[in-house]
């Protein structure tokens, strides 16, 4: 998928480093999304600090050496819920335990799903007009956002998803038309229910993709992928990012069975825990993917998305992570 | 017929008055708070989901498992032989459960929701029903890395939680839940599973086992699932075009626990409809004693208002279904 970079005037280094997309919130964020919640604040005063935030962020990717940027997703609260509610057809229900103590607001699906404007562009915008780096564009998939959702309205799951997929496929045009070259669609729901990737996964994210000319990448974790591979490299996009340090099921085994054929955003820091992780630990995740994969295909980033993290733990975890790829970079050649 | 709850009850709510658990948790996190504190607040917070289930009408409730950070490693990190580890989905829900990692041999250590059935007993003015996850469903979400053989890994699982319900049942369970929705997507493990349910149920005492099975079909299990030897048998409704008329065929020698509300979706049931369902179920068996209940437990699928509605509209079902039963 080299050629389809350079074709998009990308030319990234050896081993891409980037990140799955949230980071963690500044306290002003944080402080001020809780007034907006209790009604105290207008949402336009909380767009200068989620500026502010992202403009943060943006720095310090670039201070650490990230090849591919992100936004950090400041003005996101859930993955699902944000774009529920800049969607038709959603409404949002009250709290619903993930795991441990976390919560979230999850999206109700109760009329027809349409598209009513751009939802991340702006943002996206902003981003990227701050750096020369790339940015990517960052959008939840439309399989994810209908199996994250209660469905009041669509008579079955496949319905649903593939509205929700031509509603999407509105947002990729508009980012795309924006000038994102790469754009990320999370699906970490994929293997959910495992029949379903050939029923209408696979579908969904043609309809989403079909005519952008983009480098897409899909975000999954935690999944059973046993079940799903390799008939989810038909999934049209060319990067498949994956978490795996958190992970006990050795992809890298069923990746010897059958060859990975795309490029692949490989998870080398886990984003559950606190400890960070040192250079050898990581070089060492990095040369077991090797060992599946050609070095053209590989990018390197974490498990997941970092938000749950302190700021200081995501830049330490990152550091790592980008000290490791280039002493792997500098012995590859 | 019996309007029972199915498993665990939201333990946070939208109002800020409902959501001490969730702050307290954090305050446990930065050592704000003790253990004891914490465990206070759990206790309050059980005895509210209970005294919430009776307002709705139940009639068998459980403690809503509160306390529980998932169904499997609750049971798990008190084992000796598990370690427990990173986060997995749980089947196909949006909620995540940690791993157990098996590193040495199972064994059960010292009683595990025995002091949370008591106190919940203690609390309640209603019936309550522990509930346990059965030792095939532990066994399919763990790791091996001790036994390399699947059954005898269930094996020891089974002797485990057959001392963990015969604790119960000395501590006055009347009704014992053994969750073992994992069955349903293995019937090729049937006979294992089939072993270690025989197992559990040696250890029952004077309790009742009621055997819940959800999250898939159970109609193609349906027949092998009467001959195992439990007292109740749950059904999830929501996965299956054909189990009405499957039992509608079969009957049943065992008291049914009717997962016909879908325990997943917020879309409140209509109560004519879903109670002829139930009806026609139980007028084939001539079933006086079945119980109600969502396809599965609450918590992790519903917010908590919703929850209410659910079990408030559960209860409006069982009237219509005793109306139409006459």
């Amino acid at each position: 998928m080299r050629k389809k970079l350079e074709s998009l005037g990308l030319n990234l280094p050896l081993l891409p480093t980037t990140t799955v997309g949230s980071f963690p919130k500044s306290k002003e964020v944080m402080e001020a999304r809780k007034k907006l919640l209790a009604g105290k604040l207008a949402k336009k005063d909380l767009r200068p600090l989620e500026e502010q935030a992202t403009r943060f962020w943006i720095k310090t990717q670039e201070e650490i050496g990230i090849d591919v940027l992100v936004d950090g997703e400041m003005y996101r609260g859930d993955m699902a819920t944000y774009f529920a509610e800049n969607l038709d057809g959603f409404k949002i229900s009250g709290l619903v335990r993930s795991y441990g103590n976390r919560y979230y607001r999850k999206p109700i699906i109760s009329g027809k799903i349409k598209w009513r404007g751009p939802i991340t562009v702006d943002m996206w915008k902003f981003a990227q007009s701050l750096t020369k780096k790339p940015v990517k564009g960052m959008l939840t998939g439309p399989y994810t956002m209908m199996d994250w959702s209660f469905n009041e309205h669509y008579p079955n799951r496949r319905e649903a998803c593939l509205d929700m997929a031509s509603a999407l496929h509105e947002e990729v045009k508009a980012l795309a038309d924006a000038g994102a070259k790469i754009i990320q669609v999370d699906e970490p729901a994929l293997s959910a229910r495992p029949e379903e990737l050939n029923d209408f996964i696979i579908e969904a994210m043609d309809i989403v993709t079909k005519g952008v000319n983009a480098y897409f990448v899909t975000h999954s974790c935690y999944g059973a992928f046993e079940f799903i591979y390799p008939d989810m490299l038909k999934l049209s996009v060319d990067n498949f990012d994956l978490e795996m340090s958190n992970s006990e099921l050795d992809l890298v085994e069923i990746f010897k069975r059958h060859p990975f054929t795309k490029d692949i955003s490989f998870g080398v820091v886990d984003v559950h825990s606190h400890v960070i992780e040192d250079v050898e630990t990581v070089k060492k995740r990095i040369e077991r993917a090797l060992e599946v994969l050609k070095p053209e295909q590989l990018w390197i980033d974490p498990d997941c998305g970092l938000k749950t993290r302190t700021t200081e733990e995501t830049i330490a975890k990152l550091n790592v992570l980008v000290k490791a790829t280039k002493e792997m970079r500098a012995s590859l050649k | 017929m019996i309007t029972a709850s199915a498993g665990s009850y939201p333990r946070i709510g939208t109002a800020p008055e409902k959501q001490r658990l969730r702050s307290e948790y954090v305050r446990l996190e930065r050592g704000e708070i003790s253990k004891e504190d914490f465990a206070r607040v759990q206790d309050e917070v059980t005895k509210e989901v209970i005294e919430e289930q009776r307002r709705a009408g139940i009639e068998l409730a459980t403690d809503g498992q509160v306390r529980w950070y998932d169904q499997i490693s609750h049971f798990a990190r008190k084992l000796s032989g598990c370690e427990i580890k990173g986060l997995l989905r749980l089947f196909d829900t949006n909620f995540y459960f940690r791993q157990p990692v098996i590193n040495g041999k199972v064994q059960w250590a010292a009683p595990i929701v025995v002091g949370e059935f008591t106190f919940a007993k203690k609390v309640s003015s209603i019936p309550i029903k522990p509930v346990v996850t059965g030792p095939y469903t532990l066994a399919k979400h763990s790791i091996d890395r001790h036994y390399h053989n699947f059954s005898s890994l269930v094996a020891d699982f089974a002797v485990a939680i057959g001392k963990e319900v015969n604790a119960l049942a000395k501590a006055g369970a009347e009704i014992i839940q053994l969750d073992e929705p994992s069955i349903l997507k293995n019937p090729q493990e049937f006979k294992i599973f089939e072993n270690a349910i025989a197992e559990i149920s040696k250890n029952k005492g004077k309790a009742r086992l009621a055997l819940y099975t959800y999250f898939g079909d159970a109609a193609k299990l349906y027949d092998k699932l009467q001959s195992l030897p439990i007292d109740i048998l749950g059904l999830d409704f929501t996965y299956s075009q054909k189990l009405t008329t499957t039992i509608e065929g079969s009957g049943s020698k065992k008291e049914l626990g009717l997962g016909l509300v879908d325990g997943r979706n917020t879309r409140i049931e209509n109560v004519k409809e879903t109670a002829k369902v139930a009806a026609k179920i139980l007028k084939k068996l001539g079933a006086e004693r079945a119980y109600l209940n969502p396809s599965c437990g609450l918590d992790e699928y519903l917010p908590r208002e919703v929850a209410f509605e659910k079990l408030k509209n559960l209860v409006a079902i069982t009237k219509q279904v005793r109306a139409e039963m006459k």
